[in-house]
């Protein structure tokens, strides 16, 4: 997938499964970021694109499949009832914090403030000084461009606001890889554009990012990688400008078709 | 000019405010009494509740259930009950009465309101507070469980902080009725604030100026306790207000004055 691929994968999937009851959603995806790689992950509503980053740091837990993350798997079992699942939860833990999440809807922690919720793990997980923590987080909400408000609570901001801060709350886990998902689904069009620019800003420092998203201009001019996913398998994967312009399968030209009008 | 007031007050006066005047001292006794037992039982409660309502939100049933029981039990039944129950049913164990609690406690009226009280309000407070985890955003939630935070650090930090706050006016609510309800502490011969007029009536025959000035300081005391709380929660809750209103000092004066 990258030039760098001798080097360790900052995050690998291997052949991941979801079930829900009968339904299986994810069917056997693989997937590998190194250092650097801002991946799109593209698909119809359905076709298992959230629920798939969701179990990478496994707030759904897999059925089957393995997550490496910095080359560290993630140890899993088949426990007492025959449901799989991890082993240890302090691995799980201690794995999740070296991955940084963004979510549709936010999910900023409504009674602290702003700064407070950027300080809030790395203080109390990552357990690093609070005046180091207050020093990094301000920094990182002035890159956000949001720094002025931030003695104010989320409700007190706008959508576009609070995706800004919820960004700088996973940068400050100073993670291996940042998963967003669906980071700008909930916002008013007008506010979409300034949560966009930080995460173009993002993917040209090297940050390394995994993006599910129906933002096509996103796919197509930042990311390195685009995957494209139907009923829950990779249907198809490659640079972008290449499958843009000349798509392989299908059913990725008539999603395109669909959604670039 | 003293002189004609009281002549006045003597003659003309419905009620006798020299006769109130003369025993207020034993009224303001008996507030502080239903003050301590409120209070107390308040704190004592409150501690059992978080607990019990986190024990309450498990979906284990042998940790929800005796839990649950217990609750609807104190729930279900009347405070009057439940003291009486403490105050003349435990005496009748021998076992309780050859304890080393008998003696101090179990048979001292004062501290089986207060076990009673307690127990009451940690029922009421535990069910409340559970509403309030349960409602807690699951984003939030999922949010800290992203950011590797443990479950033990989820509840501490994100769970209780916020359950507590929306608890808030409701709980409100929950210490008006017990101090209220602690005028039963008044029919197992406490002294409280009730307890006084109850006396004050029996010894004059005079029922309004006792109950009336029982009544009147029961007012008092809640008027305190609810600007107590509005006062709490624009500190604890000023997430929930604009970013400027915590700034914007409440006008003096009647036109801003409400209960």
């Amino acid at each position: 997938m990258s030039e760098t691929s001798h080097d360790q994968a900052a995050l690998e999937v291997v052949d991941l499964h979801k079930s829900f009851a009968e339904v299986e959603v994810i069917r056997g995806v693989s997937l590998q970021a190194h250092k650097g790689d801002v991946i799109s992950i593209l698909g119809a509503s359905g076709s298992g694109k959230s629920t798939f980053l969701r179990c990478i740091n496994l707030l759904e837990i897999p059925t089957a499949g393995e997550v490496f993350i910095a080359g560290e798997k993630i140890r899993m079992r088949n426990g007492k009832s025959g449901n799989y699942e991890p082993e240890d939860i302090h691995q799980v833990e201690r794995l999740r914090a070296r991955l940084g999440m963004v979510f549709q809807s936010f999910n900023l922690w409504s009674h602290m403030t702003v700064i407070e919720n950027v300080i809030e793990a790395p203080v109390h997980v990552l357990k690093i000084p609070k005046a180091e923590a207050v020093e990094q987080g301000e920094a990182l909400l002035k890159k956000v461009g949001i720094y002025d408000r931030k003695d104010y609570y989320p409700a007190q901001l706008s959508g576009g606001q609070q995706q800004r801060v919820a960004i700088a709350r996973g940068l400050a886990m100073r993670p291996e890889v940042m998963l967003f998902d669906e980071p700008t689904s909930a916002l008013d069009p007008e506010l979409v554009g300034e949560v966009l620019k930080v995460m173009r800003d993002l993917a040209e420092e090297g940050r390394t990012m995994l993006v599910v998203t129906h933002e096509m201009s996103f796919a197509r001019d930042v990311s390195s990688n685009v995957v494209f996913l139907h009923e829950g398998q990779i249907e198809e994967q490659g640079e972008p400008q290449q499958m843009f312009s000349n798509p392989n399968s299908d059913r990725f030209r008539q999603f395109l078709s669909r959604t670039m009008q | 000019m003293g002189e004609s007031v009281i002549q006045f007050l003597e003659t003309w006066s419905p009620i006798d405010v020299v006769l109130i005047a003369q025993n207020f001292d034993r009224f303001l006794l008996g507030a502080w009494v239903t003050l301590q037992l409120t209070v107390i039982s308040l704190i004592i409660g409150g501690a059992l509740a978080v607990p019990l309502a986190i024990a309450r939100t498990s979906k284990n049933p042998i940790i929800n259930g005796p839990v649950w029981m217990f609750t609807y039990t104190f729930r279900g039944t009347p405070l009057l009950v439940q003291t009486y129950l403490i105050y003349y049913g435990l005496g009748q164990f021998e076992a309780v009465r050859e304890s080393v609690l008998w003696g101090p406690v179990l048979s001292q009226a004062w501290w089986c309101a207060l076990i009673a009280f307690s127990l009451n309000t940690a029922a009421y407070t535990a069910e409340l507070l559970r509403g309030s985890i349960v409602n807690t955003s699951r984003g939030e939630v999922e949010a800290a469980k992203a950011c590797g935070f443990s479950s033990w650090m989820r509840l501490k930090r994100i769970v209780l902080p916020s359950a507590f706050r929306r608890a808030l006016p409701a709980y409100s609510n929950e210490v008006i009725f017990m101090l209220h309800g602690s005028v039963v502490a008044s029919t197992i011969t406490i002294q409280d604030l009730l307890g006084v007029g109850r006396w004050l009536n029996g010894r004059y025959y005079l029922a309004y100026e006792g109950f009336i000035t029982a009544a009147v300081l029961y007012f008092i005391i809640v008027l305190m306790v609810s600007r107590g709380f509005r006062f709490w929660e624009k500190h604890w809750l000023q997430h929930l207000y604009p970013h400027d209103a915590v700034k914007v000092k409440p006008k003096k004066g009647l036109a801003n004055f409400r209960i």
